[in-house]
């Protein structure tokens, strides 16, 4: 079973359409050309999908880099 | 697709991709909200498909504008949201209701308009599901969606098709389909699981204006049509009563197979089991699916692949217009590996959920819209199997085709023909020199215009009735007057192998010559399926002019001397 922090960079590959080996603690929407405001839909799409939560609308504008994501993961899949 | 997750969506998408090849399939969305993440859902059911798409989402809130800007495009889809138009008003109350509502009629008409040279659209229908509902009263945003949906259905165009989205969400559940988070930030109101079910309700539009809807559902017999198996629990031991359990749930499924027959879906059987048995159970009283229904039959102890192949042949159809439906994992699976292309369904392990899933796939795959010739066509097979059949007896083809009293009618600018006959510059593939495609208001155009004609071939035997199934269309040449141009010739694939393309060929001749042409010109522009047809011009006696680096090849006749082959077999109805 792949750990959440694989499945988010996982997410975040196919979303942004970059090898998974590029995502890592430092990746934001600053270092990650595709990440638009439209990708940035996708990507909440996809991880809700994946971790099979909702992530509060306060939240989604919030999550523009890795290590806010995988806060917020970590925190809604417990 | 149902079952894929949006990112296996995203990847297996950007996947295919790499291998797209083929002609394009131009889809536009024109949409007052945002539904980008539509994008490669649609793309992945396109390429799964085998259909290249290329999709271009408009502006947005730009319907009106973008509709006008038109581009061809194969299929526009249509998504007006009320729930963004009502929140785009400054106030939306009994006040502003009949403005509003006037409003929105004329930008219907508008879009309509500008959208009537598109080959295909698909518009929603308005939905009042956002807004809180009035069980027992009547909400001004449901009579807003009413009468919006009342005048969309009086006024909808003949290439647009009307999608209504309140089934999806009724089948999804308003808060599983509507994802009030997106909408306020971003527009997008639709969450993923009702895009991708939307995309499933497009399916059988893309497949059907790309040639790739099925044709026939083949059964396998035993725990597939009733429960158990002859050869093990006897005649009188397998069940598909509506009073038992579980027989009940193959009764669902046969009378479900009975409708589909009458409704121009070919049934089949492909069973290994005596044949004898399976007609037997077929002809008791009790059993709702009935030998009439069943087009073709292979009940015999080979293997199935082979089986479902000779059934596609005989049938006159690719086996990639099939659909196999079987209960075992092992039939499946020979299916899937030998002949890809048939799509095959396993009966599901809960058979409570048998028939409904059976009848999705259906709705999916095949025809939902039958006009009336498409429903007649169970009828046609069966008398194409008894003409097969005879065609041994005959001690030469021309005694046979002799026998069969062809007659055929033929039409001349016929409007009340419009239909099938942009129908069939859709569908024909084979028997197609040009495959030039045409919409409804494009036939309407050519039949009205003064220098060119759409002729119509209906054809009839002593076993039937084929209906309109070859179209011809000539243009004049405005520079040189003594000049036409056969710019379509096509029969469907129900009537070759008679001559009749002969005749009607000397017809055309015949009456371009009474309206004074002297030349003829035509052109065989080569597709995969049209091989069969590459030499027809040659074999009537057109000079064949230089071949273009497209491959087109181009021919030309003086109409003087053209000699009509005689089939005195063949006689035209006036």
């Amino acid at each position: 079973m792949p750990t959440i922090a694989e499945r988010i960079k996982q997410t975040m590959s196919v979303v942004f359409e970059v090898p998974v080996e590029i995502i890592n603690e430092n990746s934001s929407a600053d270092n990650i050309d595709n990440w638009d405001s439209l990708r940035h839909l996708n990507l909440i799409l996809g991880l809700e999908e994946e971790f099979n939560v909702s992530i509060p609308d306060e939240e989604v504008g919030n999550l523009v880099n890795y290590k806010l994501i995988e806060l917020i993961i970590h925190e809604l899949v417990q | 697709m149902e079952n894929l997750k949006y990112t296996e969506i995203l990847r297996l998408n950007a996947k295919l991709a790499l291998q797209s090849k083929g002609k394009v399939y131009r889809i536009g969305i024109l949409a007052n909200v945002t539904v980008n993440p539509i994008k490669e859902i649609l793309e992945y059911n396109c390429r799964a498909h085998e259909i290249e798409p290329l999709l271009e989402i408009g502006n947005f809130d730009n319907i009106v504008q973008d509709s006008a800007a038109g581009g061809d495009k194969d299929l526009v889809i249509v998504i007006y949201d009320l729930f963004a138009l009502i929140d785009k008003q400054q106030y939306f109350g009994p006040r502003t209701f009949d403005s509003l509502l006037e409003q929105i009629c004329l930008e219907i008409d508008t879009i309509f308009n500008n959208l009537r040279q598109q080959a295909a659209v698909v518009f929603n229908l308005f939905s009042a599901a956002g807004f809180a509902p009035g069980y027992g009263t009547y909400t001004l945003a449901e009579q807003l969606a009413d009468r919006l949906n009342q005048y969309l259905k009086d006024k909808c165009p003949s290439n647009t098709i009307l999608l209504d989205i309140d089934k999806i969400i009724s089948r999804l559940g308003v808060k599983q389909a509507l994802d009030m988070r997106f909408y306020y930030s971003s527009k997008a109101p639709y969450s993923i699981s009702f895009l991708k079910e939307y995309v499933l309700a497009l399916q059988p539009q893309l497949l059907k204006q790309n040639g790739k809807l099925k044709k026939a559902l083949i059964f396998d017999c035993d725990n597939t049509l009733w429960k158990g198996i002859i050869g093990e629990d006897g005649i009188d031991g397998i069940e598909y009563a509506k009073s038992t359990v579980p027989g009940r749930y193959f009764a669902e499924v046969q009378q479900l197979a009975a409708r589909l027959s009458e409704q121009g879906v070919l049934i089949g059987l492909c069973s290994k089991n005596n044949p004898e048995e399976v007609k037997e159970v077929l002809q008791k009283n009790d059993a709702l699916l009935r030998p009439e229904h069943i087009v073709i039959q292979k009940v015999n102890w080979q293997d199935k692949a082979n089986n479902l192949a000779a059934i596609a042949a005989e049938l006159n159809i690719g086996t990639d217009s099939l659909v196999f439906v079987d209960d075992a994992p092992f039939e499946i699976n020979l299916i899937k590996e030998k002949l890809p292309e048939v799509l095959t369904f396993q009966v599901p392990e809960v058979l409570m959920e048998y028939s409904y899933q059976l009848e999705a796939l259906v709705n999916r795959y095949f025809n939902t819209h039958p006009n009336k010739e498409d429903a007649a066509k169970t009828r046609m097979y069966k008398e194409q199997s008894e003409r097969e059949a005879s065609k041994n007896a005959f001690a030469s083809i021309d005694d046979y085709l002799a026998s069969l009293e062809i007659k055929l009618s033929i039409s001349l600018d016929n409007i009340d023909q419009i239909a099938r006959v942009a129908q069939l510059t859709q569908k024909t593939n084979q028997f197609n020199l040009t495959t030039i495609r045409y919409t409804e208001n494009e036939i309407a155009q050519l039949m009205q215009s003064a220098d060119s004609f759409v002729y119509a071939l209906s054809v009839n035997d002593k076993f039937g009735d084929s209906g309109l199934t070859g179209v011809c269309i000539v243009r004049g040449d405005s520079k040189n007057t003594s000049t036409a141009r056969i710019d379509t010739l096509l029969m469907s694939c129900r009537i070759i192998g008679r001559n009749i393309e002969h005749v009607f060929f000397n017809y055309i001749v015949n009456h371009l010559k009474k309206e004074g042409y002297k030349t003829l010109e035509a052109t065989y522009v080569p597709t995969r399926k049209n091989m069969q047809v590459a030499d027809f011009y040659k074999m009537k006696g057109m000079q064949r002019k230089d071949m273009h680096s497209d491959n087109n090849v181009e021919y030309t006749m003086d109409l003087a001397d053209f000699t009509p082959s005689k089939y005195n077999y063949i006689t035209i109805q006036s």
